[in-house]
């Protein structure tokens, strides 16, 4: 089996937000780091970024509806520039963000980017995700471990806010408020209001005060509703007892302040006016691109230091979303794993975790709580295909891996029947020798991919990647992520 | 030359001055295992009277290992004073001992004749002390070196920090070098082991503790422990080295295995002055340890205590900035009880410092040897009162990376406060600074890795 | 033991019981025993059938009181195994700090110095040898017989062992008797089961007492194996002494030198998992006798 000591992948990440959309395209370093007489370790060595973007508007059919014509041709000239086809493209994500994941638009740029990304690209929504791929972007990530603090990273853009707590480097905690730069639209570098959203009605309401499209507003008369938007973005900061506009436009659960805060990036479009030395001092100037993403950011910055948060720069700003999204997507399996298989990629394999504790003591009653779960969750309704999820065996005995293996196989029976392969996903360190007994249990040919030291517990989806250095391991895409809940 | 002995009733004959030398060792597994260590206790005290009697111009002209043959015994009878050898050929073993404990005669004296000196003249004689002669002998000698600082300065006492992760995880690694600088352990250098040998893997630990060195305003040096090949291309591609290290031994043959020769490390040292980043003029590193020959297979039957003084022979041509001996290292096939490795270690720092070397002691255990803490912590203190230069800092004594035990930085703040020693000038200040310690002790403050995480 | 005989002493004696217990230093039933004997009039007998006992507290647990950055602190306990953020009495080590490190060294000279259990041997059904060494202590100081079987084992292994297999498994007590013990009832069955699997004839396992790698070469004379691989417990560090590495080569001979072996180390529930190295051991063995070579000469053909 041939074994090169590093290989390199190309990972692409599209970012289709409220405001702006965006791509890059990383390439990722993958390499054996385990030394001389120890059993191979792969790991992401190296993520270096070899395109950016332009910074696109999202293209809009109208208000509610993206363009996804447009954003395909959008991926089309940028992998031109990039000098690369979708064929070269191996892996990464496209994440709708921000207002735009509410409307019903993602079926539709999954469709129009189908041919454009490449044989392994993922589309992917949710505002937990985002969130984290814009704190690892940003580098709040590597802050908190670096500095060994716990930072947050709020990701500000046109139509929402995204918190994602870091502690030493991990994400911790996650939340999503309604609250963006452009949710009140005005035309460009003048005062008249062209657009009001939803959520500014929330606070116009709140407020008590009135404002209407095509009226023309003034800056003072603006900045206290600006004021009590920047306020709700630090409300979810400071306390869980929160004021009733900021419970409005929560959008998911708060952040559970588990830890206390006091360092804070923020990145998105409207982090370059939080680090600004002065606030836009006429309307000009706030409305510079037709919203009031200046103002908020400047308003972010005043109560964020009046209650005593200290702000840090972060690497990227309005970048971070798709740079987070682009080089840290993919996750890679264990490095000893059995595959016996000839379908990989696979996309959208449905997680089934039918472990909630402690897995039995005898196959028979393993394979009851997998046939119940599967019963439970209609699999046999289910065309695709899915993946048995689970910390580990028992212990980590070979006798009480050998009895996972029979339970599955038993718990499995009628799924495989159907000729599909039996796909496992393994916490602990033990996806070979389960493969491996699984291969000595049966008679009949039979796909196995054993995966392990991967947590998929809290995801829907997984995609399986080809396998990389010589079949040693598997990259995989997790397709949501939910904290705590 | 006398080669026969009379123990009371029991005559001894021997066959050459090498037996003799082998024989007169104190007991030791190395010598047990090659087959050249005495039979009896009486054959071993045969061995020293007759030493004792042979005078060093007898030594001279019976080489151990032949001068065509290696490298090494041509660095030592070619680095001679053969104008102080003149003088002093006639005294026998014996009478050097007794010159050297005598009151008249000074540490300078010592440093003087010791260039007069071979290194198997100087073996012998330290063959024939006890342990209290080796520490009163040793005590005398005060050696000093300079590379950023001074190490050697009389009063103090310095340490290498060393904190090895054993991924080379330069986060971990970064976190024993706080707990290190913390309790005060770093003045002699900050000098890392690393799993991987290669230019990447020694250029990022070296631009890691640099900068860390750098952004605290630290006075010290520093210095990857790879093999001086990879530092030489480390050097060329511009890696920040203060010293270059490398492992010797006392027989051409050995250091063949180690992969070292008188070329490569006159390279090596003529790169650091040229390339360094050190102020110098001592550049060096060396680390050494009895039984290195036999666990290689290069002894050519020569005894581990002569073979050990021959390596310092070999370094002190490089006027290395210190010379670490880690004896206790090898295994227990060439060193197996404390006892041992306490020997041994008070043998090396004696004998290093009559050849002028700067020395520091690893006095150490591997979990494979019949030594234990007690063990580490006498020949500490013993090392300490014989005035050796440096020691060892090692998180909590148990080195993760190279699995063996080693002073931790908690002996090493022991052993300064218990004989009132303390660390080296620049660094005391430094170390003032940072409110670690005051007045030579630690501060309420010390031990805590984190006050570098503001 | 004093009795207390008036309420200030009660005070104190109940203040300080509390204060231990609240640091872990005494169990609450401990904490009323002690209570109890000192309110009454009673002696206090050890009590040995109580199943409380004394034990290390976990090792994350922050020993440094006020640090400047206790998260910091934390964070780089995690980022090293070595022994940081320790605290200390003075200069030297706090008591856990020292008990703890004498543990860890008491372990690892047991797993040095102890042999591996003739109760274990039965039980994993495995035939015992011994090499030339016949002691620990001569194995330790004499690393040339340790490469040899003895005489005794000679004529054993002639006699008992199935000759030209496939494959020859040993398992050598090495410098760690302790790692035998903890990680061959998992590893072995999963190697056995996968090398089966492949249809790769193996010969039945037996172990060696005293032995060091090298002793593997001798076998393969007696045996004749294509490949021989020797399961033996590694040197032990004061943070684990059950690591175990397994040392394969194909056909030894006379001109053998280390290059030519393969080795996998650091199998133990906290490196590879035992029977996960058991199934990842089955692949290379599978290449070693794809390739007919091992060690460096295996690496050229990849």
């Amino acid at each position: 089996m041939p074994e090169s000591t590093n290989q390199r992948i190309t990972s692409v990440g599209i970012d289709i937000g409220t405001t702006t959309t965006q791509l890059v395209i990383s390439q990722l370093t993958i390499e054996n780091t385990a030394s001389g007489t120890l059993v191979p370790r792969v790991e992401i060595t190296d993520k270096e970024v070899i395109h950016r973007s332009r910074i696109y508007f999202t293209p809009l059919l109208d208000r509610d509806l993206i363009n996804a014509v447009e954003v395909s041709k959008i991926v089309e000239t940028e992998y031109m520039a990039a000098g690369l086809t979708p064929e070269m493209i191996d892996t990464g994500a496209v994440i709708i963000t921000g207002e735009t994941a509410k409307k019903e638009n993602a079926k539709a740029i999954i469709d129009a980017l189908a041919g454009f990304a490449g044989d392994f690209v993922v589309a992917t929504a949710g505002a937990n995700l985002e969130a984290i791929y814009a704190g690892k972007g940003s580098g709040a990530a590597l802050y908190s471990a670096q500095r060994h603090q716990v930072t947050v990273n709020i990701d500000v853009g046109g139509g929402t806010s995204n918190y994602a707590m870091f502690h030493e480097g991990k994400a911790v905690d996650s939340s999503c408020l309604n609250v963006g730069g452009h949710l009140i639209e005005f035309e460009r570098q003048g005062d008249r209001i062209t657009y009001i959203s939803e959520p500014a009605e929330t606070a116009l309401k709140h407020r008590g005060q009135r404002l209407q499209v095509g009226e023309r507003v003034t800056l003072p008369q603006l900045r206290p509703i600006v004021k009590a938007m920047a306020g709700c973005v630090v409300d979810v900061l400071k306390t869980s007892v929160h004021t009733e506009l900021t419970k409005e436009l929560l959008m998911t659960p708060p952040l559970q302040l588990a830890h206390p805060i006091r360092k804070v990036m923020i990145s998105g479009g409207v982090a370059d006016y939080v680090y600004a030395l002065n606030g836009p001092m006429t309307m000009a100037e706030v409305t510079a691109f037709g919203d009031f993403g200046p103002l908020l950011g400047w308003e972010l910055k005043v109560c964020l230091e009046r209650d005593g948060f200290v702000l840090e720069k972060p690497e990227e700003t309005v970048r971070a979303t798709v740079i987070g999204t682009g080089t840290q997507s993919v996750n890679l399996s264990g490095s000893t794993i059995h595959l016996q298989e000839n379908t990989l990629p696979i996309r959208n394999v449905m997680v089934i975790s039918p472990f909630t504790s402690l897995i039995p003591e005898t196959p028979q009653s393993i394979a009851e709580v997998i046939k119940k779960e599967i019963l439970r969750l209609q699999v046999d309704r289910f065309e695709g295909i899915v993946a048995i999820a689970m910390k580990g065996p028992r212990t980590m005995s070979f006798a009480n891996i050998d009895i996972l293996a029979q339970g599955l196989l038993l718990g499995m029976h009628d799924y495989l029947c159907k000729a599909k392969p039996l796909i496992l996903v393994v916490e602990a360190d033990c996806g070979k020798v389960l493969g491996q007994c699984i291969n000595a249990s049966v008679n009949k040919p039979l796909e196995v991919i054993c995966i392990d030291q991967l947590e998929v517990d809290n995801c829907d989806y997984i995609d399986i990647g080809k396998p990389l250095m010589g079949g040693r391991v598997v990259p995989v895409v997790l397709k949501t992520l939910v904290f705590n809940r | 030359m006398i080669l026969k002995a009379k123990v009371y009733n029991k005559i001894f004959a021997f066959q050459s001055l090498k037996e003799v030398m082998a024989k007169a060792n104190e007991e030791k597994s190395g010598d047990e295992l090659v087959g050249i260590a005495a039979k009896s206790a009486s054959e071993r005290v045969a061995a020293k009277l007759v030493l004792s009697n042979l005078t060093l111009e007898d030594i001279y002209n019976n080489p151990v290992i032949p001068y065509e043959e290696d490298e090494v015994t041509r660095a030592i009878y070619d680095g001679l004073n053969l104008r102080i050898y003149q003088e002093i050929k006639s005294w026998t073993v014996g009478y050097l001992r007794e010159y050297i404990l005598d009151h008249k005669t000074t540490g300078e004296d010592l440093t003087h004749i010791s260039r007069g000196l071979t290194s198997e003249m100087i073996a012998a004689v330290a063959k024939l002390m006890s342990t209290m002669d080796l520490v009163f002998g040793s005590k005398k000698m005060r050696v000093q070196s300079h590379c950023n600082t001074t190490l050697g300065v009389p009063g103090t006492l310095a340490f290498r920090c060393q904190p090895n992760h054993p991924t080379d995880n330069i986060e971990g690694m970064l976190a024993s070098l706080k707990e290190g600088l913390a309790y005060g352990s770093g003045d002699a250098v900050i000098g890392i082991n690393p799993v991987e040998d290669n230019v990447e893997t020694v250029t990022r630990l070296l631009d890691t503790v640099k900068n860390f060195m750098i952004k605290w305003e630290i006075p010290t040096q520093n210095c990857v422990l790879a093999h001086v090949t990879t530092q030489i291309k480390a050097i060329e591609k511009g890696a920040p080295v203060d010293l270059v290290f490398q492992s010797i031994a006392g027989t051409q043959k050995a250091n063949d295995a180690f992969g070292v020769n008188a070329a490569i490390l006159d390279e090596a040292f003529a790169l650091a002055q040229r390339k360094g980043t050190a102020t110098g003029p001592n550049l060096m590193y060396f680390e050494t340890g009895q039984g290195s020959e036999v666990s290689l297979d290069a002894h050519l039957g020569v005894d581990m205590m002569t073979l050990e003084a021959r390596t310092y022979g070999y370094a002190r041509g490089y006027h290395p900035f210190m010379t670490n001996n880690v004896s206790g290292f090898i295994g227990p096939e060439t060193i197996y009880s404390g006892r041992e490795v306490i020997r041994a270690d008070l043998e090396d720092l004696f004998m290093g410092k009559l050849h002028g070397l700067p020395m520091g002691i690893a006095p150490c255990y591997t979990n494979h040897m019949k030594a234990d803490q007690n063990d580490q912590e006498m020949g500490t203190l013993l090392c300490a009162m014989a005035g050796s230069n440096f020691f060892m800092g090692v998180p909590g004594g148990d080195d993760v990376m190279l699995s063996y035990q080693d002073t931790s930085y908690h002996d090493d703040a022991s052993t300064r406060e218990i004989l009132g020693l303390r660390p080296l000038p620049e660094f005391e200040k430094w170390l003032e600074k940072m409110g670690i310690l005051a007045k030579g002790k630690l501060t309420e403050r010390a031990g805590d890795p984190s006050i570098f995480d503001k | 033991m004093t009795v207390a005989n008036n309420e200030l002493e009660k005070v104190i004696i109940q203040s300080v019981m509390e204060e231990l217990a609240k640091k872990g230093l005494l169990s609450h039933k401990g904490k009323d025993q002690v209570m109890a004997a000192a309110m009454m009039d009673t002696p206090l007998v050890p009590n040995t059938e109580s199943e409380e006992m004394v034990t290390f507290p976990p090792q994350e647990e922050m020993q440094i009181s006020n640090p400047f950055n206790a998260d910091a602190v934390k964070a780089m306990k995690k980022l090293t195994p070595a022994r940081i953020g320790i605290g200390r009495a003075g200069t030297r080590p706090k008591t856990m700090s020292l008990l703890r490190f004498l543990a860890d060294h008491a372990v690892a000279q047991d797993a040095v110095f102890l042999d591996v259990s003739e109760e274990f041997l039965r039980r994993m059904n495995l035939m015992s040898v011994q090499s030339a060494a016949t002691s620990k202590d001569e194995f330790l100081q004499r690393p040339d017989l340790g490469r040899r079987l003895s005489e005794e084992a000679v004529k054993i292994v002639s006699e008992k062992c199935e000759k030209n297999v496939q494959v020859q498994i040993l398992i050598v007590d090495g410098l760690s008797s302790t790692a035998i013990e903890a990680n061959i009832p998992d590893l072995l069955p999963a190697l056995i089961q996968g090398l089966k699997s492949a249809g790769i004839k193996v010969g039945a396992p037996f172990f060696v007492k005293n032995g060091r790698v090298w002793v593997q070469d001798h076998v393969a004379s007696i045996v004749n194996s294509e490949v021989i691989i020797s399961l033996i417990g590694e040197r032990p560090g004061l943070g684990t002494a059950e690591s175990l590495s397994a040392y394969m080569i194909y056909r030894p001979n006379e001109n053998t030198v280390e290059a030519d072996r393969t080795v996998i180390s650091n199998i133990h529930k906290g490196g590879i998992p035992p029977a996960e190295a058991g199934a990842h051991l089955t692949d290379v063995i599978q290449q070693i006798l794809a390739a007919k070579a091992s060690g460096v000469k295996l690496n050229q053909q990849k």
